[in-house]
């Protein structure tokens, strides 16, 4: 059974509501459609109720597998709003709020933050900066989380690691060039996806050019002073480093470069890039010569599930995303 | 607003969203170089003028100011 087969499995088992803010577009809808039917989601759409009831007849979808929540229903519309701002960690007033919901995008993350969505999906129509935003400004960053970032999930073929096939990385998508406080975060955070989606044990390795010292200077610095913070943070999780990349998932370098003990060296299944530069380059180098399938990026950092799909993203991979949102809105929940 | 006014409200929203004091910023505040302004902190600072200006500007145009004197003049085309 494959990764995604087996999250496949597990959405079933718990399906919670994804709510759906670009219900119109037609691959979206099909997605949203397909996943409900057949029982790893409850499909939300959030937008104009007639316009998408008269789209799902006519596109031959039976309506009963949706909710169907119209922007324009004043009366729930407050209701949201009411219960939004008597939240204790939330940014914008009632007046502010209410203007912003005339967009569905914000309107469903209204409805996420107060708990009548567990996961908004969108990225289809608005850009990643707009889902990042709305995301930043409605569901809020987690508490200690200095940025918002990502993670993906290679399936390697021939790799045999910790965890088989599969080794987590990140990040390779948003956070360009972090900060130490940020790169910690970026770790944290990685460690907390692969829990809540995979139930992993993270062992999540600082990747450098340098392992333990062998190297100097400030790139290297940048990494050790994130390990720090993170370890500060997080004293739960084992995050180690600084680690070159044989050191970290390749048990006999680790062996004799790692010199100390470490629950991490030689048997990481989470690295976390320096930089973008190195991050993007990374996976399209696991994609292309290891022949990976890497699934996300998978947006983290969020107080709870906010993802952003590719626009040009067909429907059987919005459907993958759609589900994996769902099964980490799952397991967040139940790691709370 | 006066523009006065208006200048002396964001940088008091300046203050609440970066955590600084208000003594220590002025219309010559740099963000990159003063505050050293993360992504997260910008959207806190159009979250606070939203909420208390009533101008609703874009993360792209606030982020693209390089000082509190020309995210004052974003939000006074806005009023």
């Amino acid at each position: 059974m494959s990764v995604l087969d087996k999250i496949y499995e597990k959405a079933k088992q718990d399906p919670q509501k994804v709510a759906f803010p670009e219900a119109a577009n037609e691959k979206m809808m099909q997605a949203a459609y397909e996943t409900g039917k057949e029982g790893y989601i409850i499909p939300v759409l959030v937008g104009n109720a007639a316009e998408l009831e008269a789209l799902a007849a006519e596109r031959g979808y039976d309506v009963s597998v949706f909710q169907i929540v119209d922007i324009h229903d004043e009366a729930y519309k407050n209701s949201v709003i009411e219960r939004y701002v008597a939240l204790e960690d939330t940014r914008l007033k009632e007046k502010a709020l209410g203007r912003r919901m005339e967009d569905s995008l914000y309107f469903a993350m209204a409805m996420q933050k107060i708990g009548d969505a567990d996961v908004t999906f969108a990225g289809i129509d608005n850009t990643t900066g707009d889902v990042l935003l709305a995301g930043q400004m409605i569901i809020g960053l987690k508490p200690g989380i200095s940025t918002i970032s990502s993670i993906g999930l290679c399936d390697i073929p021939g790799y045999e690691g910790s965890e088989g096939s599969l080794l987590a990385v990140g990040d390779s998508a948003v956070c360009t060039n972090p900060n130490p406080e940020q790169l910690a975060s970026i770790a944290i955070s990685a460690c907390d996806t692969v829990h809540e989606l995979l139930d992993w044990e993270p062992r999540c390795a600082m990747i450098s050019y340098s392992t333990l010292g062998s190297g100097q200077g400030e790139l290297i610095d940048k990494v050790t002073q994130a390990l720090a913070i993170a370890n500060e943070q997080r004293p739960d999780l084992n995050i180690d480093g600084e680690f070159q990349l044989d050191a970290a998932i390749v048990p006999a370098v680790a062996a004799k470069k790692v010199t100390r003990e470490s629950k991490v060296a030689g048997k990481a299944n989470v690295l976390i890039w320096p930089d973008l530069n190195v991050g993007n380059t990374a996976v399209k180098l696991i994609q292309q010569f290891g022949h990976a399938d890497a699934y996300g990026p998978m947006l983290q950092g969020f107080n709870s599930i906010v993802c952003d799909c590719s626009r040009g993203a067909p429907v059987s991979e919005i459907k993958g995303n759609v589900v994996i949102s769902a099964v980490r809105a799952a397991g967040s929940k139940s790691n709370r | 607003m006066e523009r006065k006014e208006l200048e002396q409200k964001i940088i008091e929203l300046v203050a609440i969203s970066y955590n600084k004091d208000e003594a220590e910023l002025s219309l010559e505040t740099s963000f990159k170089n003063d505050l050293g302004g993360a992504s997260v902190q910008m959207v806190a600072l159009v979250a606070e003028i939203e909420n208390e200006l009533d101008a609703t500007i874009t993360l792209q145009d606030a982020s693209a100011c390089a000082t509190i004197a020309e995210l004052v003049d974003v939000v006074a085309e806005e009023l």
